[in-house]
């Protein structure tokens, strides 16, 4: 579904030294490391939003770098992206910027009350009000808020692959519990392929199927969170450690 | 201890490659977004509401400091003039030197510089702020093109406006500065438009319309350039405003100094 092929990329210095990853149709899939391994970067090659300086992405047999243009316009029609802070549009209140996650050409063609209808089931699949938020500017919206909002968007327009940037960042663990159910939920009811980059290893490794761990740019591990928790390897184990200990100490301070 | 002569010789190629490359860097950056946007018009994927919605900002909220810029420059012009002239040459010159100077430089060029601190800061801070809070990539993930939402209406808007605020500024600057001969001076107002005619060609309109073309065309073009590379957080965005508001002012200054050789001839 989704293939990186030796992915490459580095801006004063290498962020991510050739990464292989296969993401597989239907799977949920977490990526962990520590902050600034590339995780992110990693997730915005896929949509040609980082250009790697070399490798490929292949998203269902389409090449991103190597295909015809149009592959970028039929691969961005695939993919949902929640982004980390959401990035909602500042000056598009809730309605216009969920109906925004429709492709442009279905947007001018679809009746607005149809629209509507849409922005309205997926503000309520990601268990927010719209009679109560519709018209609300960004500004007016917490941060869980921003974050569900920031998912409808992505949902709207029916993706088969969702990819989530750090979706539960800055949130108190209920919220993070909340939105983690959330992805689990969505990618169970509407059967799509998520790749999930996290720091919330235990939270990745209850809702995953499988998971990978990048360190200094390479992919150090790949398999089952079962494999993950068992991991021989001291750099996972030590991760893995370093993550329980925060995520106690955060439950601790709520 | 001074470094050994190699290494200074060395430092001063590696500074100017360095400029070459930022030079290079930014002319093919501006050079690829007028491409895109003209791309952006002629595929008619503007929307005629946003270069709208731009145009109220650049023009209708830009007419009160323009107003006052315009009224002063027109002021200083009669009375600087005024103290030079009216001793030694006809009254009515004052006329000609002051709507000379309004149609000719005063009103195009007062006018850019006031819309780069009023919009072209504004834009480069508005698109930044974009950028860093990944705004910019969630128009691109939702397969929108920033270029005709964001870039194309603002050049647009901005081409189509500054002709417009131009000619405000002209006319106000001119009243001003009749107004302010006559109290001066007690120069009377058919005295003054009796000087202005003297020596009026209509080609000096079309000159100034042409700088302010070519302004209107230039603000939003580096702004929106700038506003789209910004890099970092808040501090990227204050940085970056900072350098396009120089870089705004340094071209305006330039193309203004060509204007007179290649249309002034």
């Amino acid at each position: 579904m989704i293939h990186y092929r030796g992915v490459y990329k580095a801006f004063d210095i290498p962020v991510l030294t050739g990464v292989d990853l296969q993401v597989e149709a239907g799977e949920m899939f977490a990526l962990f490391g520590p902050s600034g391994t590339g995780k992110s970067v990693l997730l915005k090659t896929t949509l040609s939003l980082i250009v790697p300086d070399r490798g490929d992405v292949e998203v269902d047999g389409m090449s991103v770098y190597f295909g015809p243009v149009s592959n970028i316009e039929k691969i961005r029609r695939k993919i949902g992206y929640v982004f980390q802070h959401a990035a909602l549009f500042d000056s598009l209140n809730v309605f216009e910027n969920v109906a925004m996650g429709l492709p442009e050409d279905e947007l001018a063609r679809t009746p607005r009350k149809e629209v509507a209808r849409r922005v309205w089931d997926a503000l309520e699949i990601v268990n927010l009000e719209p009679r109560e938020i519709l018209s609300k500017l960004p500004s007016e919206l917490s941060g869980g808020m921003k974050k569900r909002v920031g998912i409808a968007r992505a949902i709207v327009g029916r993706p088969q692959i969702l990819l989530w940037d750090e979706p539960t960042t800055g949130l108190d663990p209920i919220n993070t519990a909340a939105v983690e159910r959330l992805i689990k939920r969505l990618s169970g009811d509407l059967e799509v392929t998520s790749l999930l980059v996290t720091h919330d290893v235990e939270g990745g490794l209850q809702i995953c199927d499988r998971v990978a761990m990048l360190h200094s740019g390479t992919l150090r591990f790949c398999g089952t969170p079962e494999e993950f928790r068992n991991s021989p390897d001291n750099v996972v184990r030590a991760f893995v450690d370093r993550a329980a200990a925060a995520a106690a100490l955060d439950m601790a301070v709520t | 201890m001074a470094l050994p002569l190699s290494n200074v010789v060395t430092g001063w190629f590696a500074k100017i490659g360095r400029s070459y490359r930022v030079t290079l860097d930014h002319a093919g950056g501006l050079g690829k977004l007028t491409w895109d946007s003209a791309v952006a018009i002629v595929s008619l994927k503007v929307r005629f509401r946003d270069v709208l919605n731009q145009m109220y900002i650049m023009g209708i909220q830009s007419l009160p400091i323009v107003f006052v810029t315009a009224s002063l420059a027109g002021i200083v012009t009669s009375q600087q003039g005024g103290y030079q002239l009216i001793s030694s040459s006809p009254g009515y010159v004052l006329g000609t030197l002051v709507v000379q100077s309004v149609v000719l430089e005063l009103g195009p060029l007062l006018t850019a510089i006031v819309l780069v601190g009023r919009i072209g800061a504004r834009i480069t801070a508005e698109l930044g702020t974009m950028v860093v809070s990944e705004q910019i990539d969630a128009f691109k993930s939702l397969g929108r093109d920033p270029v005709a939402i964001l870039a194309a209406p603002r050049i647009v808007a901005g081409i189509l406006t500054m002709p417009l605020l131009v000619g405000f500024a002209d006319l106000v600057g001119i009243y001003a500065g009749m107004q302010m001969a006559s109290l001066d001076v007690g120069l009377a107002p058919e005295r003054f438009f009796y000087g202005a005619r003297l020596f009026w060609h209509n080609w000096d309109l079309f000159y100034g319309f042409s700088k302010s073309i070519v302004f209107g065309f230039v603000i939003p073009l580096i702004s929106v350039h700038m506003g789209l590379r910004t890099r970092g957080g808040a501090e990227g965005v204050g940085l970056q405003t900072t350098q396009a508001v120089m870089f705004m002012i340094l071209t305006i200054l330039i193309l203004d100094a060509m204007f007179p050789p290649l249309l002034l001839q």
